[in-house]
């Protein structure tokens, strides 16, 4: 004779199962969109993918041979710019929220409008670039293409610089004090030095983040042919070169394009990975 | 056993334990003293053993302190509150042991006024064995020693046996002679105190046991005084 | 044999017999708030030199507050404000005037929770001594050394000075953050309580700690255990509701207490 209790044991262990089973089909589903993009860039681009790819120019059209080398310099030239711009910014402003204006009004309104900026389109961003940057300075260039990816890195650093340093324990900020040390000292001896694996966790993110966007270069940095370090100039990139040969007619350029998409998309993991690794590995430990 | 790891707390209990022993040494010379001066018939000497008692109250107040603020501060467990325990019963019956011995004294400064009485010949022997008796206990408790403790325990029954000898023996005095009786009854007085010593010695060995091994030693002590029956 | 020179001879002094001090913090009608709430009302205490003070107390009465008036670090907070005297050495600390870097060096404080810096064992100790004092590697060697053994840590840690501070065991940091206020040399060790997340080992080791410390430094310890404050402290001062119940010798207030409401906490009757 089955009593309420068991009964009720009984409906519990079915719900159980089931929800492991669905949940097991979700992970199952989202992994294999993930392995699908990977197993598709890689066969299409693999005829492309030789030592050339990362030793010879953007071919013209037509052209059999031709790497994307000018394109990957040109993504990291304006991805390293980006954060040089974005992420100090981004650090001291998280750490204004984090340690002076933390659970005042003014630090709500700054966590809120920074919450916007995260999550604004990025085609608007480099929109307004174009009219600020490039129409005052009169071309594309690579220092506005900078600028425009700036914008995406900033919200994202300032957020968790702010939420690393609140991490730290309050009783490492008043045991510092306590010694008599100074509240910027605290902040930059200390502080930063507890919470550092996190804040550049955060930019690590912040440059996967950025490494694939294409709107705002299509405004801003462009696109360029040839072979250019210089910034002030239109610079090759990697999403736009991808975005142009695509969409051409040419065989070539379309397994070009595809091998790119490839590089990005194993470039994101690389960093992804490499972020978590880092943060986890710094993990404090306690008895 | 090795140190507490707070030292103070160690201190605290060796100066317990210390009071203790000066105690057992006082309550010994007195018991001595008292003897000496039935004896010797000395009024002079009985005062001062008499007045010698105080020292031993004063520490008796001393242990009973330290005792309360033990307990209170250091919450003792175990074998520090077994010790802690021990000392209060232990210091309260070494007490007693100077009491006594300083009745003695004091009643023999009665008897000094009498004629001296033949049946006094029978006491030092049973001071004696008292006298080894109490001196064993605190030995015993002083080296922790169960085992000795044990010994003394048995012994009592000799005190008790001697007691009832020298008992029967100034009944038969005051019997055979009545102007004997008031002397008689005096040391019948005396007697009971030196028996009563033997008893607290056992006591004290009884503590000395259960302070070793946490509980109370099995068996009926065994009692050989049969004079209330 | 009947003459009995009596001495009373005891080898150790009972802690209560220890000279009476003079003050070496004194409060005087300290009340203090956290916005709008009065958390200490009007309260006089006196802490004697180098002894250990104890503040006892249920929870929500005020001791870790009070204790944190003694350096101010509440100031870092806003909203919270002192009012009041405090003294120390003929000055009164709570004065706006009084430099706030002079004062965290005269008190020190070690917390409930040991929080080492993320540094190594060694850059932990000659953190602090480093803002005030520019001193050599052999010297500042010295003097971290010195603070290790007054914590009674140097022999754990000597081998590994350079490892990070966060490899040790819990009571190990504690010792470690115990060790970073005194090498400062302050005249004042606040504690709050220190071992409420230690295992009772560890507790003994930093009881025994204090008790050596004591010869050196005022020492104000906030502690829920009071069977801790009984242990440790030469005076405990009881506090309820943000006022000062009782304050007295240890061993008195704790066998015989002169308030009912100080009697029925230590019972355990309430609180």
């Amino acid at each position: 004779m089955a009593t309420v209790a068991d009964r009720l044991f009984l409906r519990r262990r079915i719900v159980n199962g089931v929800s492991l089973v669905l949940s097991g089909l979700a992970t199952l589903f989202g992994m294999f969109w993930l392995v699908w993009i990977l197993w598709t860039t890689f066969t299409k681009g693999v005829d492309a993918m030789s030592l050339q790819l990362f030793t010879e120019m953007t071919p013209p059209p037509g052209q059999d041979t031709g790497g994307l080398l000018n394109a990957i310099a040109g993504s990291l030239l304006i991805s390293g710019l980006a954060v040089l711009m974005g992420a100090p910014i981004g650090v001291a402003a998280g750490t204004y929220l984090a340690e002076y204006v933390n659970h005042r009004k003014l630090g709500e309104v700054i966590r809120f409008v920074n919450d916007i900026l995260l999550s604004a389109p990025s085609i608007v961003l480099g929109l307004f670039v174009y009219t600020v940057v490039v129409r005052t300075t009169g071309g594309f260039s690579g220092f506005a293409g900078a600028v425009a990816l700036a914008f995406i890195v900033l919200p994202v650093v300032v957020r968790t610089t702010d939420e690393m340093l609140q991490l730290v324990p309050t009783q490492m900020r008043e045991a510092a004090l306590s010694l008599g040390i100074p509240q910027w000292k605290v902040t930059t001896q200390i502080l930063y030095r507890a919470a550092a694996p996190g804040v550049l966790t955060g930019i690590l993110l912040a440059l996967a983040r950025i490494s694939g966007e294409t709107a705002p270069l299509l405004f801003t940095a462009f696109n360029n042919q040839y072979w250019s370090t210089d910034m002030t100039g239109a610079v090759a990139n990697l999403p736009v070169t991808i975005f142009q040969f695509a969409l051409s007619p040419f065989e070539y350029w379309n397994k070009l394009a595809w091998a790119g998409a490839f590089l990005i998309t194993v470039f994101v993991l690389l960093v992804s990975i490499t972020a978590r690794f880092f943060l986890l590995r710094k993990k404090m430990s306690h008895d | 056993m090795t140190d507490h790891i707070v030292k103070s707390y160690d201190n605290e209990l060796k100066r317990l334990d210390g009071e203790i022993q000066r105690m057992g040494e006082l309550a010994i010379s007195q018991l001595d003293a008292a003897i000496d001066v039935l004896q010797r018939r000395d009024s002079a000497a009985a005062m001062r053993v008499v007045a010698n008692d105080d020292a031993i109250d004063a520490l008796e107040h001393e242990v009973s302190h330290d005792v309360l603020r033990l307990l209170a501060l250091r919450q003792p467990m175990a074998r520090d509150l077994r010790e802690v325990y021990a000392s209060l019963r232990i210091s309260s019956d070494i007490e007693r042991i100077g009491d006594y011995a300083a009745n003695v004294a004091k009643r023999s400064m009665v008897l000094n006024q009498t004629a001296p009485v033949s049946a006094a010949r029978g006491l030092p022997a049973l001071a004696k064995l008292a006298n080894t008796l109490v001196r064993d206990a605190l030995d015993a408790y002083r080296s922790r020693d169960a085992d000795r403790a044990m010994a003394v325990r048995g012994r009592d029954a000799e005190v008790d046996a001697e007691y009832t000898g020298l008992f029967r023996e100034l009944l038969t005095y005051m019997a055979e002679d009545p102007r004997q009786i008031t002397a008689c009854t005096h040391l019948l007085f005396i007697a009971k105190n030196i028996e009563r010593i033997g008893d607290h010695a056992t006591n004290i060995a009884e503590n000395t046991w259960f302070l070793v091994h946490g509980e109370q030693p099995q068996g009926e002590r065994e009692k050989r005084d049969t004079t209330a029956q | 044999m009947t003459d009995l020179s009596i001495a009373i001879n005891t080898s150790v002094p009972a802690a209560a017999e220890l000279a009476p001090r003079a003050a070496k913090l004194s409060a005087r009608s300290l009340a203090f708030h956290y916005g709008d709430f009065k958390a200490i009302k009007d309260i006089n205490l006196d802490v004697p030199e180098k002894r250990v003070t104890a503040l006892i107390g249920p929870s929500g009465c005020g001791k870790s507050t009070l204790l944190r008036i003694f350096n101010r670090i509440y100031s870092i907070y806003p909203g919270q404000r002192a009012s009041g005297e405090v003294i120390l050495d003929g000055e009164n600390i709570l004065d706006p005037k009084y430099p706030l870097n002079k004062l965290r060096s005269k008190v020190g404080m070690v917390f409930q929770k040991p929080v080492p810096f993320p540094m190594s064992i060694h850059d932990n100790i000659a953190y602090g001594i480093g803002h005030y004092e520019k001193l050599s590697k052999a010297d500042m060697a010295v003097r971290v050394e010195e603070a290790l053994r007054q914590a009674a840590l140097w022999d754990e840690v000597k081998d590994k000075l350079k490892q990070n501070a966060l490899g040790l065991s819990g009571g190990q940091q504690q010792r470690l953050c115990i060790a970073r206020a005194v090498a400062l040399k302050p005249e004042v060790i606040l504690f709050d309580e220190p071992t409420s997340a230690l295992d009772p080992i560890a507790t003994g080791k930093i009881e025994q700690l204090i008790a050596e410390l004591k010869q050196q430094f005022t020492i104000l310890i906030v502690t829920h255990n009071m069977q801790q404050a009984a242990r440790c402290s030469d005076y405990t001062a009881f506090m309820y509701l943000g006022e000062l119940v009782e304050h007295g010798v240890t061993s008195t207030l704790f066998t015989k207490p002169t308030k009912q409401q100080t009697e029925d906490y230590i019972t355990g009757r309430f609180g």
